[in-house]
């Protein structure tokens, strides 16, 4: 591949809103370098806005699909099984054992103090 | 099975055109007709560099803003337009890739006059009170065409109008905060504010630009709209803008610069004096007051500049 | 040392001196700030127009924290200290006044980015160190104030830093361009520390660190960058020609000064 000189060199931004959020994408800037776009990151995106964390890449870095690979993404809606869509007939039975479900906002709120 | 390798361009069109017709969002490296996007070039990179050229005239400002505040206030509106003429260039850039261009060719083209910059950043700034204008009406004005794209066909376009959008509505209240100081102020500060709106009318009327084609000899609307970029005419957005305008103008005890001006009960429509449509081309031409000093200035920097693109562009592969 | 509280007025000499260390800090910011917001629009490149302008906005509003605290004391409506006082009341270093290049911002100034880069670099180092040792000042508004500015430097010197090591590790053009800039900035930078006339009183109260001990700390701060580049730290001139923290200014200043208030002093009593 050719080689020349480039100081447009397209860097992808992400950032993190708060600890415990997950990285977000924003948006890409030009930059000659990574330290260089670091530095250009939080002040072209994120001006309004907390930021706890960013992550920069090149975009040559970034492994993009095709169209034709986009295709590989769907699926038939057929899939109960794998969420709690399919068991949703338990509520009915515990309740002939007078049992409540142990649904996911009882069992996520599991993680705090001992009721 | 037929892959899209070897689907025949009238395929790739047709298909293309029901991805449109569905509501679907175009993304950069996707398949699209040249005439979707050469479209799209014509109308962002403009857009994109109406905002980098359009930091100039309000720029005027900055250092002779009338108080802390108002320092603050119009540095970081500046900065935005900066800000926005940026995400409207990366998303050029990456329509440009299958030509090879690069952010250096878009602003090449606006210093050979091939890239045209809008109407209204060719006009002078007299007083603060157009710092004021430009904040309240001009980016009225450019709020009510930009709104209409949000749901543009174009994916990256949508996403960079969103975030431009959201701080556009800052920069209206600026204008206003800026234009209700001067409004209850003194005689003086009142006055400055009408000589602002005459100077400036004209342009806010060709902002939009020709109602037809015929006006002006040609227009993107009808492709614009085909394509689902965006959905209202140049004459639709006029209207929009005098029915969200008008009454706020007249509310501070302004008065239209055009006695001819009312409110049409039959047509539903606002009659004005049509601005003089051979100036509005002259001026695109770059031959408005202050084309070349802005242009001028906005090459000496970028010229003076290229040292330091040239220290520290990489060897890249 | 007893603290010295809000009140202040229990000697008049050291509301003097605060006055002055107010007026010397928040000058400087707003001139600097000033220059820099002149660079909108026509730096190297969009992204790193959007993110200096950022730190002017920044300054500006440290400028505006010392003009309130200045207000609080009674001498005077903060926009009036900012946008009124003659050039020989004014208390910033010259550094912070000079143009940025040649020609008037509203045609086509010739603006120099090596200068900008090295200016703005050695100003934040200088201004972080005296920051620093405000954190610590026995006047407790402004210490207050110190803790607040200290937390956007961060950000500011890794802007500047950043700048200035790639453009001095780069290309011979933009390495002489730098070493010029240097030159030149240090040439300003006999005021920088100085506390001028009320030295004395200034550091009497613990108002903040003496210039000697502000000195040594910001070459001691820039030292591992001159190190890494293979350069020598500069030295600061001892003599100056004119010590802004007197009001001594350069022709620079009456234009700024010119600029700024152009608009404000159509109607300084009016609401703009």
């Amino acid at each position: 591949m050719a080689e020349e000189k480039a100081f447009y060199q397209e860097y992808e931004v992400f950032s993190k809103r708060t600890p415990t959020s997950t990285f977000q994408y924003q948006f890409s800037l030009l930059a000659p370098n990574e330290e260089m776009a670091l530095v250009l990151a939080q002040e072209n995106f994120m001006r309004r806005e907390p930021v706890v964390d960013i992550w920069i890449v090149n975009r040559k870095h970034i492994r993009k699909m095709n169209v034709e690979e986009k295709l590989t993404l769907r699926r038939l809606d057929n899939k109960d099984y794998r969420t709690t869509k399919g068991y949703g007939y338990l509520k009915k039975k515990w309740r002939h054992y007078e049992q409540e479900i142990l649904d996911e906002k009882e069992i996520l709120s599991w993680g705090g103090k001992r009721k | 099975m037929t892959t899209l390798h070897n689907m025949s361009d009238e395929d790739l069109l047709a298909r293309f055109m029901e991805r449109i017709e569905a509501g679907d969002k175009i993304e950069a490296d996707d398949w699209m007709p040249e005439e979707y996007r050469l479209t799209l070039i014509k109308l962002i990179s403009m857009h994109g560099i109406s905002e980098i050229m359009g930091a100039l005239p309000e720029k005027e400002w900055v250092p002779r803003a009338p108080s802390l505040q108002r320092k603050l206030g119009i540095m970081a509106k500046v900065q935005d337009e900066m800000g926005h003429g940026q995400l409207l260039l990366r998303v050029t850039e990456d329509l440009l890739k299958p030509y090879g261009k690069n952010r250096g060719d878009l602003l090449q083209d606006l210093f050979n006059g091939d890239l045209k910059f809008h109407n209204v950043f060719h006009m002078e700034t007299k007083s603060w009170a157009d710092a004021g204008i430009i904040g309240w009406l001009v980016d009225g004005a450019a709020i009510i065409t930009q709104t209409d794209m949000l749901g543009a066909s174009y994916g990256p376009y949508a996403r960079a109008l969103q975030r431009i959008c959201a701080e556009e509505v800052f920069h209206a209240q600026h204008g206003e905060s800026i234009i209700l100081a001067l409004a209850e102020g003194t005689d003086e500060q009142k006055a400055m504010i009408q000589e602002a709106l005459d100077r400036w009318w004209e342009s806010l009327l060709m902002f939009f630009g020709p109602a037809s084609k015929e006006t002006t000899g040609s227009s993107k609307q009808d492709v614009t709209i085909k394509y689902k970029i965006r959905t209202k005419t140049n004459e639709d957005f006029r209207q929009i803008f005098f029915d969200k305008y008008i009454p706020r103008i007249l509310s501070l005890g302004l008065t239209i610069p055009d006695p001819t001006f009312h409110f049409d009960e039959e047509s539903g429509l606002w009659s004005y004096k049509q601005p003089d449509w051979e100036e509005f081309k002259r001026i695109i031409k770059n031959k408005g007051p202050r084309s070349q000093a802005r242009l001028n200035l906005r090459r000496s920097s970028y010229e003076n500049n290229a040292w330091v693109r040239d220290a520290l562009s990489a060897t890249v592969n | 040392m007893s603290e010295i509280e809000n009140g202040v007025t229990e000697a008049s000499e050291n509301k003097e001196a605060i006055t002055s260390l107010l007026f010397q800090l928040a000058d400087d910011d707003f001139l600097y700030a000033y220059r820099g917001s002149e660079w909108l629009g026509l730096a190297p490149h969009i992204e790193e127009d959007v993110a200096s302008s950022s730190i002017s906005q920044d300054s500006m509003g440290h400028a505006a924290m010392y003009y309130k605290l200045l207000e609080e004391l009674g001498v005077g409506n903060a926009d009036d200290l900012a946008h009124l006082r003659p050039a020989h009341e004014r208390r910033n270093s010259i550094l912070t006044e000079r143009v940025n290049g040649e020609g008037f911002y509203m045609e086509t100034p010739n603006y120099d980015w090596a200068y900008q880069v090295v200016r703005s670099y050695f100003y934040t180092q200088a201004k972080k160190v005296k920051v620093d040792s405000l954190c610590q000042s026995s006047y407790k508004p402004v210490a207050e104030v110190a803790v607040k500015v200290k937390m956007e430097l961060y950000y500011h010197r890794l802007h500047w830093e950043t700048w200035f090591k790639q453009l001095l590790s780069s290309t011979d053009v933009a390495k002489k361009k730098m070493n010029e800039a240097i030159t030149r900035v240090m040439d300003d930078f006999g005021d920088m520390f100085s506390f001028g006339i009320q030295k004395q009183a200034i550091e009497k109260y613990k108002l903040i660190d003496s210039e000697e001990k502000l000195k040594e700390n910001w070459l001691a701060s820039i030292e591992p960058v001159f190190a890494a580049l293979q350069m020598t730290v500069p030295t600061i001139p001892e003599t100056l020609a004119n010590n802004g923290r007197n009001g001594e200014h350069t022709v620079d200043l009456d234009e700024a000064l010119r600029t700024l208030s152009e608009v404000y002093k159509v109607d300084p009593v009016a609401s703009w």
